[in-house]
């Protein structure tokens, strides 16, 4: 291969990665909003993904494509803050292994839900016409639905970054996820500030699933692909760290992007590469703080 | 799922404590009957994938069967006796269950006949147990090769066809169509190996080249890297290769990027379950189906079957999976028939190149299981993807040409098979 159509080959797949790695970061998020506050590891992220990808398909003949895309996150994130308030507020105080075993089996319960109610089957979802088509012949990947989600992303991001920062609830979650004891002593209701922190994360997990059901097959395991490199987005990232989480999605993104240029069969292992490479050199991850949940 | 969490360090221990727990609880639940009437029933052991990735395709195959298993009891069931039906989750990928609940059924619940796999690796392993146990055994959906070929044995008897009958039944006119510059997509495993030697094989004969071949890790959710390189070779033809979720999400993403539009898109083996979870957009290309619903009017009992599954599915006319369940069923049942037993070498006798009567075989050419190999003889259906079907919104495959199995299929030889029928 010449070098110049080399170059050219590496410089789509860095920028492809960071679309990828923009949506990666979505769900990382949402998960590690949850992690920080509850300490719970949601391994069912992935089925309320699911969710919210089959709410936006059933709705879509009803509300259209946008409609859907604003209604169905807020559904799933109902279905998050019914389950929080249920089963998972039951687990805090525990060991982080009781939330863990509820949540993993709440992912099965989920996947074989969808599929009692919508089919094993998976079910063709479409995006508007409009934004199917490439935006140019040479860069054929960035399509218009690709520029939207990664708009999406950045959108929905920076508003949490600003009802983080600036929002009185958004300073109790962050005092929360640094010391959560403190922040119920002073009179914050630490019950309610988990729920709807919950809801949050789970908001994001279904805006993911809307935006995936666009790009992918809706199916009931489809969440299970992507769960994973959320995970390693957090840890790469830095636990506790939302900036870091954002991040380690982007840094993974790019590197799946660019093995599979090189060393195409790596493009999967070398996420986990990269973890190892992190836990071993950082083990707080790039942006975490030295003794957060350690 | 399973498997990916093991790359967690963080969580190894943990993992393998719920890991642990959820595949035992698996092993607690209890088969439900299907059918048990009659004293003594012929038990039919069903261990095929009911959740993970193969759910649907599996949940098809279970429709097939249990329309055959029911059709057969009401005309009095084989040689007098009813049969009951054993299901069991062999689950989607994990071959450690697979085996357990292939010897609970023939050990525990001491099952007649077994069928199973929708997974070629979850098929082999469980054939190794059927073979120790001398039970007769049909794989109604796994299509690595060796299974009728390099390991083919006495008792194993497979419906859908092998790698090589798909690859030889489109390279000629892909080649002739679309041009010699080829592009894989290739699923990194067994099945997708053994397709893509088979096909580049085929390619070098005919004077073409590959110009590369991207290996995708199973379940990969975006292609776009493997595309851009694809495009980048610039090929006449870019096949793809993996099947599933990972076809509809590949083809899905094809559409997006307008590859359709610059090369031609086509594959060997496509399923109706795939293109169904395609939006039109994505349904491009031409490929093989093993058995299509819609076919030349006058195929005797066609009609009557896509009516019995629609009453069983929804509406929803039958795949080629619901087929192969279909088939798995009657064929034991009129082998034990022309037996006048059920003993399993005797059965296998029987079954080896008997012919498929039209009713059951439901399609055009002579259908038999070689018995040489004990490879189904069934008929490729070759032709293209249809947006939104010519006025049937259920018809998305336009059958050009349906090709004899025999015709594709390598002689027994060349498989490598070598039968050992015991005495």
């Amino acid at each position: 291969m010449r070098p110049s159509a080399m170059l050219q080959l590496v410089f789509f797949n860095v920028t492809n990665g960071l679309i990828i790695g923009a949506f990666y970061a979505l769900m990382a998020i949402g998960l590690s909003l949850i992690l920080n506050l509850s300490g719970v590891i949601n391994f069912a992220h992935g089925g309320f993904l699911v969710i919210g990808g089959y709410l936006a398909y059933t709705l879509t003949p009803y509300l259209g494509f946008w409609g859907a895309l604003l209604v169905a996150p807020f559904l799933t994130a109902l279905i998050g803050f019914a389950v929080e308030r249920l089963l998972i507020r039951r687990l805090y105080g525990r060991d982080p292994l009781y939330s863990l075993l509820l949540t993993f089996g709440l992912a099965f319960i989920i996947e074989d839900g969808t599929r009692q109610i919508w089919g094993a089957n998976g079910l063709p979802f479409s995006v508007p016409v409009a934004l199917t088509s490439p935006l140019s012949y040479q860069f054929f990947f960035i399509t218009g639905y690709r520029m939207f989600m990664v708009a999406t992303v950045a959108i929905v991001v920076g508003l949490l970054f600003v009802l983080l920062r600036y929002t009185r609830i958004g300073v109790r979650i962050r005092a929360g996820t640094l010391d959560l004891e403190t922040v119920a002593a002073l009179g914050v209701n630490v019950r309610a500030l988990r729920s709807l922190n919950f809801a949050v994360g789970i908001f994001l997990a279904g805006l993911a699933g809307v935006l995936a059901g666009g790009q992918l097959g809706l199916e009931p395991t489809m969440g299970d692909g992507l769960l994973m490199p959320s995970f390693i987005a957090i840890v790469v990232g830095g636990v506790g760290s939302l900036t870091g989480t954002l991040l380690g999605g982007l840094l993974i993104g790019v590197a799946s992007g660019l093995t599979a240029v090189l060393f195409p069969s790596a493009s999967e292992a070398v996420i986990y590469v990269m973890m190892a490479i992190v836990l071993l050199v950082r083990p707080q991850g790039l942006l975490g703080e030295e003794g957060m949940f350690t | 799922m399973i498997k990916k969490l093991a790359g967690f360090g963080a969580l190894d221990r943990r993992t393998f404590v719920t890991t642990g727990t959820a595949l035992g609880l698996t092993q607690i639940a209890a088969p439900f009957l299907v059918s048990a009437r009659g004293d003594a029933p012929i038990k039919i052991g069903l261990d095929n994938p009911l959740t993970g990735t193969y759910a649907a395709v599996g949940k098809n195959e279970l429709i097939g069967i249990q329309l055959a298993v029911d059709q057969i009891n009401a005309k009095n069931g084989i040689l007098g006796r009813k049969i009951e039906l054993l299901v069991e989750d062999s689950t989607s990928g994990d071959a450690g269950t697979a085996v357990q609940k292939a010897r609970k059924l023939i050990e525990r619940d001491n099952v007649d006949f077994l069928v199973g796999n929708v997974n070629s690796a979850l098929a082999q392993a469980t054939a190794q147990v059927s073979s120790e146990k001398g039970i007769l055994h049909v794989v109604p959906g796994g299509h690595t090769d060796p299974i009728t070929g390099t390991d083919c044995k006495w008792n194993v008897f497979r419906v859908c066809n092998t790698t090589r009958m798909e690859a030889n039944a489109v390279s000629n006119l892909l080649f002739k169509t679309y041009g010699k510059k080829w592009h894989f997509i290739t699923p990194d495993y067994a099945f997708g190996h053994t397709l893509f030697q088979a096909c580049e094989a085929n390619l070098k004969k005919l004077g073409g080249t590959v110009t590369g071949n991207e290996l995708t890790p199973l379940g990969i959710t975006d292609f776009s890297a493997y595309l851009i390189k694809a495009r980048s070779a610039n090929p006449d033809v870019l096949l793809v290769l993996v099947q599933g979720n990972d076809m509809v999400n590949c083809l899905k993403q094809i559409s997006q990027f307008g590859i359709e539009k610059q090369i031609h898109v086509a594959g060997t083996q496509q399923e109706l379950e795939s293109v169904e979870a395609m939006p039109p957009e994505a349904r491009v290309g031409v490929w093989m189906f093993e058995w299509y619903w819609k076919q030349a009017a006058g195929t005797p009992g066609l009609d009557q079957f896509v009516t019995d599954i629609r009453k069983r599915s929804n509406g929803k006319v039958p795949t080629a999976r619901t087929w192969f369940g279909y088939v798995a069923i009657h064929a034991y049942a009129l082998a034990c028939e022309k037996a006048k037993t059920i003993e399993a070498k005797a059965v296998a006798k029987t079954l080896a190149d008997m012919e498929l009567p039209s009713e059951i075989k439901l399609q055009p050419n002579k259908s038999y299981f070689r018995g040489g190999d004990h490879q189904l003889m069934l008929s490729a259906f070759i032709g293209e993807l249809m947006q939104n079907g010519d006025g049937d919104p259920e018809n998305l495959f336009k059958v050009n040409d349906i090709v004899a199995g025999d015709s594709i299929a390598p002689s027994v030889d060349e498989t490598g098979c070598k039968m050992n029928m015991p005495a």
